[in-house]
């Protein structure tokens, strides 16, 4: 009795020994995004391609989805030491982390690895997240603007649609013909720097001029703020706000605009509310001052833990997460754009297909005229909330063109000033 | 030697039991005031080790145009909701003190905001508050149906006054009030009226624009062209959303303060002929002196620290229009898009701390001086 007790205990023994040496040479990397529709996609991709590749090496990973605001979370996470290894950055704060001393930089990862290389990505957006000659995220997708328009609603309007030959003078007029239709309005006019700085750019606006200071007075600032508000005028324009819903995308899907500014992201969302609507989808207007078009670019990056205990292993999971296989599925669905430079002359983009056509546009949007990242520096977010406020009191009567521009440089001075 | 033990164990009884609570409020209180205050005069963005800066976040905080604004908005918000929801609570408090039956319904009832989710119904407003929404609806019906309501209250005085006349000329005595007749004259002139209206001799006006007022994604004040004075339409609204919130929690503790008034005292003032608003005024209110004291300063802190409200409601209104202290606090801690400035918001904290004490003492000195006649 006693023996087999003994005997017991020495199985019991070993079995714990073996186990503990096989979690062992096992490595868990924690990858962190957000949640919402990024959530069921990561994880089939991780099903689908990382966790089969890097199976063999014992490296296990783990999405933690992030539902609330996600860059509030990081910076909690990092300076608590509980961040994960790797984590999302969105071109729009990353420099606030990067220059804080709280990302890895991957130069010396990228150099021996087999799989990763600088050259295969898109040079904007890599720069867009490398701080002093070094990288620090290496990007997953990207979006930029573009002009989607309801091609049933012009047709019905008898107007042509809105193409690349357009300038904003060609296109307003186009705005108007349309929204004579009867519960019909022309453009979904979000008081927002992130739509109306792509015009303020094609004017050949600079968001910091060479003295560092931001000067909202430069001719093609006002230019494309009189433009843009003046639609607000007659019914060519209306903000999204004024017809109940939170974004112009929204205002699109229910067909009250006959055309909105929005990027690629809008795509998933008339699939899933509107999936009857006939659209369209093309550059945005060109400036007639400067015959360019101006640009946004918005990007999310993986970027590595300064203070990851697993830094070889994540490097790895981020290898196989920007792969061109990856990459390719990602764009195959329609659920974002590549980062990958290999990837432009897919046949993917050549499909007689409305949501491959939009893809496309947004993607050609990247190299098209004055193309800006969006991220304003030391200031971020901050810098575009006086222009924000202009727009919509602007475009809702409270103030002129003149009073707006005037109030939101001198908030826009303070701010900096901080 | 044995009595000694026992008074010393006697005396430290009572700390022995606090000290669960005090260790709590040292740590999570006293500690984070303290690290709050050193941080205050650094600057620091979580990541970094703090750079000690002196007086430097102070003088930001003075010079920077959204702190004005905040703190504009902040007093405003503090002395309007605490007098409105102190005299609305007292006065939903006399109410439902009465005894009349099923008073226990109503006081579940009127209790319901105070225990609803703050989030939920503050989404519930904004819904209100659109440009098509609910608050619009209604003034759009008032301004086309003024005519119809008109005619309503001409008639409801008509027949009360027809009522309580005859009733005077039989040398009956009754009050021009009188809830009998007053729930007759009601009910007649609901019939008349809706007769009138079915048969179209009084109608709708017809034609007017429907009131689109916006409430929330605004910056108009009211009064107009007052900058230092004018509330802000978003944070007017906020204010009646959180003076209807509140003020059942206040109606509860002036409701016990009510049960505690001895009947003797209203028996007393009805024997000397005190009418119902002198007995209010006279017997009521100062028994409710210390009551008034509690249900003041906790409406005062706690609107100072108005947060959730505003958190929520910002995504619809300019942040200008409605940032209170602690919302700037928030911000600067958490900014969009830069590295915290732990630094500024700490030094906003501090001052926000000592606002309230200031406020809070200052009451005390008002209320004691009141006390003396």
């Amino acid at each position: 009795m006693k023996k087999s007790f003994a005997g017991v205990c020495l199985f019991l023994l070993l079995v714990v020994a073996l186990f503990s040496t096989v979690s062992a040479a096992r490595v868990q990397v924690r990858i962190s995004g957000w949640g919402g529709s990024d959530q069921p996609i990561i994880e089939e991709m991780l099903r689908l391609y990382v966790t089969p590749a890097l199976e063999k090496e014992g490296i296990t990973v783990l999405y933690e989805p992030i539902a609330d605001d996600f860059q509030r979370y990081i910076v909690n996470a990092l300076s608590a030491n509980t961040a994960p290894d790797l984590f999302y950055m969105d071109i729009f704060w990353a420099q606030s982390l990067i220059q804080a001393g709280q990302v890895e930089p991957l130069d010396s990862y990228i150099a021996k690895s087999k799989l990763l290389k600088k050259e295969d990505f898109i040079p904007s957006l890599l720069d867009a997240f490398s701080h002093q000659g070094k990288v620090y995220g290496i990007p997953k997708d990207f979006n930029t603007l573009a002009l989607f328009y309801n091609k049933d609603l012009f047709d019905l309007a008898g107007v042509a649609y809105p193409d690349e030959h357009d300038t904003w003078d060609t296109f307003a007029r186009k705005l108007e013909a349309v929204s004579k239709l009867d519960g019909v309005y022309g453009l979904a006019l979000q008081p927002e720097f992130a739509r109306m700085g792509a015009l303020a750019y094609a004017a050949g606006f600079k968001t910091f001029e060479q003295n560092g200071k931001s000067n909202l007075f430069h001719p093609g600032f006002k230019a494309a703020l009189e433009w843009y508000t003046g639609l607000a005028k007659s019914r060519a324009g209306i903000m999204p706000a004024d017809l109940g819903q939170s974004w112009g995308g929204g205002a699109f899907g229910t067909e009250e605009v006959a055309a909105c500014i929005e990027g690629a992201w809008v795509i998933g969302h008339l699939k899933d509310q509107a999936p009857n609507l006939n659209y369209g989808a093309t550059f945005l207007p060109k400036a007639p001052s400067t015959g360019k078009r101006g640009n946004l670019i918005f990007c999310v990056a993986w970027g590595m833990n300064k203070e990851s205990k697993h830094k070889q292993a994540a490097f790895r999971v981020l290898e196989q997460l920007t792969s061109p296989e990856v990459q390719q599925w990602i764009l195959e669905r329609g659920l974002a754009l590549p980062s990958r430079v290999a990837l432009m002359d897919n046949p993917y983009f050549k499909q007689n297909d409305r949501e491959a056509q939009a893809n496309y546009i947004v993607f050609r949007g990247a190299s098209e005229g004055n193309v800006e990242p969006f991220s304003f520096g030391e200031y971020g977010g901050r810098w575009m909330d006086p222009i924000n406020e202009a727009l919509r009191a602007i475009m809702s009567g409270e103030l002129s063109v003149e009073e707006g521009l005037r109030e939101a440089q001198f908030r826009l001075d303070q701010e900096m000033q901080r | 030697m044995l009595l000694l033990r026992r008074s010393i164990k006697e005396k430290t009884a009572p700390y022995v039991l606090l000290s669960p609570y005090l260790f709590m409020l040292f740590v999570f209180f006293g500690y984070a005031f303290l690290r709050c205050f050193y941080f205050s005069f650094t600057e620091y963005d979580l990541f970094a080790p703090p750079q000690w800066v002196g007086f430097k976040n102070y003088l930001n905080l003075i010079q920077d145009f959204q702190f004005g604004l905040a703190l504009k908005n902040s007093l405003q918000f503090a002395v309007i909701v605490t007098t409105l929801q102190t005299v609305l609570a007292l006065l939903l408090a006399v109410i439902l003190n009465q005894k009349i039956k099923g008073i226990r319904f109503f006081r579940a009832l009127y209790y319901m905001p105070s225990i609803t989710s703050s989030a939920v119904v503050t989404l519930i407003f904004m819904w209100l508050f659109q440009k098509k929404g609910l608050v619009n609806y209604l003034l759009t019906s008032l301004k086309n149906g003024y005519r119809i309501i008109a005619v309503f209250f001409v008639l409801l005085l008509m027949f009360q006054a027809f009522l309580v006349i005859g009733e005077k000329l039989k040398k009956r005595p009754v009050s021009c009030f009188e809830p009998s007749y007053l729930f007759l004259s009601v009910v007649l002139s609901f019939m008349v009226t809706f007769f009138l209206v079915k048969t179209g001799i009084v109608t709708m006006v017809e034609g007017l624009p429907p009131v689109e007022t916006v409430w929330l994604n605004t910056k108009k004040i009211w009064p107009r062209n007052h900058r230092l004075f004018g509330i802000s339409y978003p944070l007017g609204s906020i204010m009646l959303l959180n003076i209807w919130t509140t003020a059942p929690t206040f109606m509860l503790l002036y409701l016990a303060g009510l049960q505690d008034i001895p009947k003797e005292l209203y028996e007393a003032a009805a024997v000397d002929g005190a009418t119902k608003v002198k007995t209010f005024w006279y017997v009521v209110r100062p028994q409710l002196r210390n009551i008034t004291f509690l249900v003041v300063t906790m409406g005062l802190i706690s609107t100072l620290q108005m947060f959730d409200q505003v958190a929520i409601i910002g995504d619809q209104a300019p942040l200008d229009a409605v940032i209170t202290l602690a919302y700037y606090v928030y911000i600067n801690a958490f900014p969009s898009s830069v590295s915290p400035k732990i630094g500024m918001a700490s030094a906003a904290a501090v001052f926000l701390g000592l606002l309230t004490l200031i406020i809070v003492l200052i009451q005390r000195i008002v209320v004691n001086a009141g006390e003396g006649d």
